[in-house]
């Protein structure tokens, strides 16, 4: 599905990401680990299309086409879908208005009819439930008061809405407590067919126990140091990172 | 030597349009004449006043005008007209007030005539009460040469809004209607006024409206200023306020060459209410200007201020809002707060809040913000599938919508929603 090879980026001169090559497949989970400032957020940021970092070198090849080529709306139509860290507040604009635009927008790039007011209805009240969005929340405007459990719910409810084929998760379970843990990884699994694909970025295992991956690499230093199973999350969190630090430092 | 000058500019201006046959009936020829006497001691102002500081008005006084009364023939007004919302209308065409357009009622919530219909107690009664006549060079130049105008009285709940049409059309012609506002005790009136204008060249626009309302009286005064090129726009609004009344007004300024509104209330009365609400958004070259003046002259009174607006291209936006509380007006809820958005570079915004307080007891707050568009709610939306341009729009849509919001008639609100393409 996604297939990066040699990805370098840099911010305001300075290089983040030195060389990251990772390929994931339709139907799998990868779960990208790390230690603070290894270039995590910077990776889902550059996959977003965020301009405020510079490619310098390396290709980024998205079910057959050049994704470096593409801006950010046109990523998110041929279905990247990033859950921000961060999901940004939104005063003015309603839930809903906003997922029809989306929707909409989307729709029309690919010479689609708008959506039906009753088919989005139904599917607004079909994926909510999924991850236990309130009514009141999807009428109110984006983020603005939500607590920081219930952004995240809203993310995986907007990922849900626009069906994505690459689904990745910045730090989704930052701040979460076990509830909402689960509540969020419930949606995620429900969410998983054999087409789309699911990239997790964490610096914690304990998402992982509830979002099973295939497959877990460690960045750090703005590459990918080591792949290995699910197991390599556990002995991660088990010895934490310092060994694979004196491993890469030696 | 420069100020002999200057009334020499001064009286060749107004030389041009007091050529004009204007209305003298009644007590029309005293009233005239007391803008006449102001004019002789009044320069054009400059941005040396701080009044005028950002708004330069040698654009409009560079130049000459007629007054041009033209036949309504060929007026259409339906691109004003509110769906589904039945109204007085009332129709002036470069500033005359059109009979044959017009609707003026008479019946027991609300009269409506022309001045020749008034009586003199009602002109004397209620012209350039609060209006500064004395330093406001248009002012006196409204006062002294208005086309015509009308006067709404009304005296219980009035059961449809009057929807006040300006129809505008040619070059170098200048425009001054006067209309006066009436609110007798326990009344309700809700105005809406709309402009709209047709090959205009060089056109000036300058009215008076002054608001009288009366003790637990109501008034929701709404504007639309979506002109088309060709227009210089100066919009004087003077309420004044009795017990317990309440006045709102809202400004929503679409386009507009060069706009300057001036909205002064005067709140001589204990538990009024007065909202002020603005939404500008000027782009390419044009310049809109929001003066207010809110003035607690009396104890226990509440008011609302918000101004919102975004700025584009090289287009210049001006608020300056002032809040006066008097030495006896204690217990006074003041807010007053301006909010923009600038979307180029080249864009200007002047903004800036005073407050004026000689009470000791009184809750007062002012605040004003100029930023620019939230690049990461931009990229949000963008992330989510909506293109830059619509990302922009509904957050841009977002911010002003919140002041439109405020109007309360549904389908007016509609109508400007659509006119601000935020439906």
């Amino acid at each position: 599905m996604i297939s990066i090879k040699n990805l370098h980026a840099s911010i305001d001169g300075k290089e983040i990401l030195k060389g990251i090559n990772l390929d994931v497949k339709a139907g799998e989970v990868h779960a990208i680990m790390g230690p603070n400032g290894s270039g995590k957020s910077t990776l889902s940021a550059v996959l977003a299309g965020n301009e405020d970092y510079e490619i310098t070198d390396g290709s980024v090849d998205f079910m057959g086409e050049d994704l470096l080529e593409f801006s950010t709306e046109e990523r998110a139509r041929m279905g990247i879908f990033l859950a921000f860290q961060y999901p940004i507040e939104i005063p003015g604009v309603s839930n809903m208005n906003f997922l029809r635009t989306a929707i909409n927008e989307t729709r029309e790039s690919k010479g689609e009819d708008p959506i039906a007011a009753k088919e989005f209805l139904a599917k607004v009240k079909e994926k909510s439930a999924l991850v236990e969005l309130d009514n009141s929340l999807l009428k109110r405007y984006v983020n603005e008061g939500f607590s920081g459990g219930e952004k995240k719910r809203n993310e995986i409810f907007q990922m849900a809405m626009l069906e994505p084929k690459l689904a990745i998760l910045d730090e989704t379970d930052s701040g979460l407590d076990i509830d909402a843990l689960k509540i969020v990884s419930h949606g995620v699994n429900t969410l998983k067919t054999k087409d789309n694909a699911t990239v997790v970025i964490t610096h914690y295992q304990r998402l992982l126990d509830h979002i099973v991956p295939d497959f877990v690499h460690v960045l750090y230093k703005g590459k990918i140091v080591k792949s290995g199973g699910k197991e390599l999350a556990l002995e991660l969190e088990e010895k934490g990172y310092d060994w694979i630090k004196e491993e890469i430092n030696a | 030597m420069s100020s002999t000058l200057t009334t020499n500019k001064v009286e060749e201006f107004v030389s041009h349009i007091a050529e004009n046959n204007l209305a003298v009936w009644n007590e029309l020829p005293n009233i005239r004449k007391s803008g006449v006497e102001a004019l002789k001691n009044l320069s054009f102002p400059t941005t040396k006043d701080e009044y005028w500081k950002y708004s330069r008005t040698t654009k409009i006084t560079k130049n000459q005008y007629k007054f041009n009364q033209i036949d309504s023939a060929n007026i259409n007004l339906d691109e004003v007209r509110v769906a589904g919302l039945d109204t007085y209308e009332i129709v002036m065409v470069n500033g005359f007030l059109n009979t044959e357009l017009s609707n003026l009622p008479k019946n027991d919530s609300i009269t409506i005539k022309s001045f020749e219909e008034c009586t003199t107690e009602e002109l004397t009664t209620y012209f350039s009460q609060n209006l500064d006549t004395i330093t406001n060079f248009f002012s006196a130049l409204n006062t002294a040469y208005f086309s015509e105008g009308i006067m709404v009285i009304a005296k219980g709940v009035c059961d449809k809004p009057v929807h006040l049409i300006h129809y505008s059309e040619g070059e170098s012609v200048i425009s001054q209607p006067r209309n006066i506002f009436v609110t007798e005790k326990n009344s309700e009136l809700s105005i809406i006024k709309s402009s709209i204008n047709k090959n205009t060249n060089n056109y000036f626009y300058n009215s008076v409206n002054e608001f009288f309302i009366g003790e637990n009286s109501h008034i929701n005064y709404y504007v639309i200023q979506n002109y088309e090129e060709g227009m210089n726009v100066m919009s004087t609004n003077v309420a004044t306020q009795e017990n317990n009344s309440t006045f709102s007004a809202f400004n929503y300024t679409l386009k507009g060459d060069w706009i300057r509104n001036n909205t002064n209330v005067f709140v001589k009365g204990e538990h009024c209410e007065s909202n002020l609400y603005g939404a500008y958004q000027p782009t390419g070259k044009e310049h809109i200007d929001n003066h207010t003046i809110m003035d607690h002259i009396m104890p226990n009174c509440e008011s609302n201020e918000h101004y919102k607006g975004t700025v584009g291209d090289k287009a210049t936006g001006v608020f300056n809002g002032k809040v006066f509380v008097r030495k006896d007006a204690q217990k006074i809820n003041a807010f007053q707060s301006n909010n923009n958005i600038l979307l180029s570079d080249d864009a200007t915004m002047n903004s800036k809040p005073e407050l004026e307080i000689y009470a000791d007891d009184v809750k007062c707050s002012h605040g004003s913000t100029s930023g620019q568009l939230d690049e990461e709610a931009v990229f949000y939306l963008q992330s989510r599938g909506l293109s830059k341009e619509s990302a922009t729009a509904l957050l841009i849509s977002a911010f002003l919508g919140e002041v439109v919001e405020k109007i309360k008639i549904p389908e007016l609100k509609e109508k400007v929603l659509e006119i601000y393409g935020m439906e």
